[in-house]
């Protein structure tokens, strides 16, 4: 009797080591992606690609930039996914972790149809979001710059978010550029902030912003043109304009993550990702994840007719713009605090 | 002898798991709270003293002890009457109570956050209705207000209140009630001195759910109450995850759960002085 309900709890122990090494055989991958329409997009377009094309089975591990970040970090070198998806600033932190495998861009046989600098020995960009502002034709007028989400006849409708998110900090520093700061001076918009704070119609987080639009509670935001053609795709009164300082873009790019079991599969994954047909479904309905593969167009809501005009867009420094976020975001919730 | 042996053979699992899984992470959390670094390079006080030395962290904490203990009153005021109704009513309203008490549980608390938005916005039921009766002259919007967020939090949070109410009035003998009545107390006395000592027993661990559960509730304070009412949960998920400072949002996890659980043993506490 005992020794049965021993060995009955050795064998539920060691139920656990013998399926992770069952899930880490040969011909898999695990990928973290966002949730959402990513996590959507590439269960129903990427996975049954790769394998039909290269017999690799993805797994997909729905999670946020910066949460994947944290995952690997507290894994301490056992990762719990092969690839990452990552944003600038997110990125940029990882870089300074080492958190990446290092990355060669030749075996990707795809690698020819992204514009140069796109791929680098630390990743490759497998998508680029264009970010500006977006408004409610039906509720107000359209605004031409970054001033006028301030001016009376636009704050009420404005709904602010923070520096929490790529597309937020980068939006802050356009503003802050619009009132006479900087990438590395924001005060400006901090005061501008301030003053419209009475006003505004919404203080939120970025991922509920999309649904307070939909919703009618704010009419006017900072946002990327993926969520703007997404919102139009479900009725929403929406339109995005480019700014008349301009948009600003970046590219989401994938990692290997340090310690991957599965780096063959991870480059298989990734070119995957970036095949002509692939990253062209990627960025039609009801997807529209802008693409990085010179041969896809981005569709009419993106201001650009290829990525290669992606070089013309407002870009940052991450690495600079990281060592003063910690700081901003104190601020800023300083600032807004009721 | 052989019957506590068995029984801590038995437990055994449980308890390991929760030494492995529970305990020890707990304690690397509170190593975490004094170090320089998430790998625990060096000792410091820094996260605690960055934590605390900022008056605006502190008004966090007391802002979400204040909000947990403002769901708390408005759950047990509105749970309460349903309870006793419950107590007197017949076998079909007894089961439309607690229907409609469970309910909400099998939602999502996502989704029931966000259908709020739709009831508390600038387009919302109660910002409409209040111009049409007249009430206000603007709609009244209290959507990322605080007392749009206890609204939301007292429907969210009711079934933990209710349930525990509704289980400790079930077991009190309806002959009491008879008694109290023809012994010449009125309904009043009979409520304060027969129906509510049985009640406190399930009014504490109404309360003491109620608010553990609304003080930590990370998505309805940021979905409901948005960006300008700022919570400790939201400070902690920033420190961890956007700011990646770990001693600091380990000192915050820390105070969180510390402050939750001292009032939870004070109830706890209130409740057995009070019952006993």
């Amino acid at each position: 009797m005992m020794l049965r309900r021993r060995a009955l709890l050795a064998c539920s122990l060691a139920a656990p080591a013998l399926l992770t090494r069952r899930a880490s055989a040969a011909g898999n991958v695990t990928a973290a992606i966002y949730p959402g329409p990513w996590e959507e997009a590439y269960r129903a377009i990427v996975a049954p690609a790769l394998k039909s094309d290269a017999g690799i089975d993805v797994a997909f591990e729905p999670l946020f930039a910066v949460d994947e970040i944290a995952k690997v970090r507290a894994a301490r070198g056992n990762p719990p996914f092969d690839v990452m998806v990552l944003d600038p600033g997110p990125r940029a932190s990882g870089i300074d972790f080492e958190l990446y495998e290092p990355f060669d861009g030749a075996k990707l046989k795809n690698a020819s149809k992204v514009p140069t600098g796109l791929i680098d020995k630390y990743g490759a960009a497998v998508a680029a979001q264009v970010v500006g502002i977006a408004y409610n034709p039906k509720k107000v007028a359209k605004p031409s710059g970054w001033p006028d989400l301030f001016k009376p006849d636009f704050v009420t409708h404005l709904g602010l978010t923070g520096l929490q998110t790529t597309f937020g900090t980068m939006c802050i520093i356009e503003i802050a550029k619009a009132f006479g700061g900087s990438d590395t001076d924001i005060e400006p918009a901090f005061a501008a902030i301030k003053k419209a704070l009475p006003q505004v119609a919404a203080v939120a987080s970025p991922a509920a912003l999309p649904g307070l639009f939909q919703q009618g509670q704010v009419d006017l935001m900072y946002i990327n043109t993926q969520t703007v053609t997404t919102l139009k795709s479900r009725g929403v009164d929406v339109e995005f304009v480019v700014p008349d300082t301009g948009a600003s873009a970046f590219v989401t790019t994938m990692h290997i993550t340090k310690g991957s079991q599965h780096v063959p599969e991870a480059y298989a994954y990734i070119d995957a990702v970036l095949a002509t047909p692939i990253q062209d479904k990627l960025a039609n309905k009801p997807y529209y994840l802008t693409p990085v593969n010179k041969d896809v167009d981005p569709g009419a809501d993106v201001p650009m007719k290829s990525v290669d005009e992606i070089g013309k867009f407002v870009t940052y420094d991450w690495q600079k713009i990281n060592l003063q976020r910690a700081k901003w975001i104190d601020r800023f919730n300083k600032e807004v605090a009721k | 002898m052989n019957e506590t042996r068995r029984a801590v053979l038995l437990a055994a699992p449980l308890g390991l798991a929760q030494v492995a899984f529970f305990l020890a992470p707990l304690l690397i959390l509170a190593a975490t709270s004094f170090a320089t670094d998430e790998r625990l390079r060096g000792a410091s006080l820094q996260g605690w003293s960055e934590f605390a030395g900022d008056p605006f962290n502190l008004r966090a904490l007391l802002d979400t002890m204040k909000l947990g203990a403002a769901t708390v009153v408005a759950t047990a005021c509105l749970a309460l009457p349903l309870a006793l109704l419950h107590l007197v009513g017949g076998p079909g309203l007894r089961r439309l109570i607690l229907i409609v008490s469970v309910l909400p549980l099998l939602t999502s608390v996502v989704v029931r956050s966000f259908a709020w938005i739709a009831i508390l916005g600038r387009d919302g039921v109660i910002a409409q209705a209040s111009v049409a009766l007249g009430v206000t002259s603007t709609p009244l919007v209290l959507l990322q207000t605080e007392p749009g967020l206890i609204l939301a939090l007292t429907q969210i949070e009711m079934p933990l209140m209710l349930l525990p109410l509704l289980s400790t009035l079930g077991r009190l003998d309806p002959a009491l009630l008879d008694a109290s009545a023809v012994l010449g107390a009125s309904l009043a006395r009979t409520l304060r001195c027969v129906v509510l000592p049985a009640a406190l027993p399930g009014l504490f661990a109404g309360a003491t759910l109620v608010f553990a559960s609304s003080s930590t509730a990370f998505i309805s304070q940021s979905v409901i109450g948005g960006g300008r009412l700022v919570y400790l949960p939201s400070l902690l998920w920033q420190q961890a995850m956007v700011i990646f400072n770990w001693p600091q949002a380990a000192a915050i996890a820390l105070t969180l759960m510390l402050s939750v659980l001292l009032v939870v043993t004070a109830l706890n506490a209130t409740g057995r002085r009070l019952h006993g």
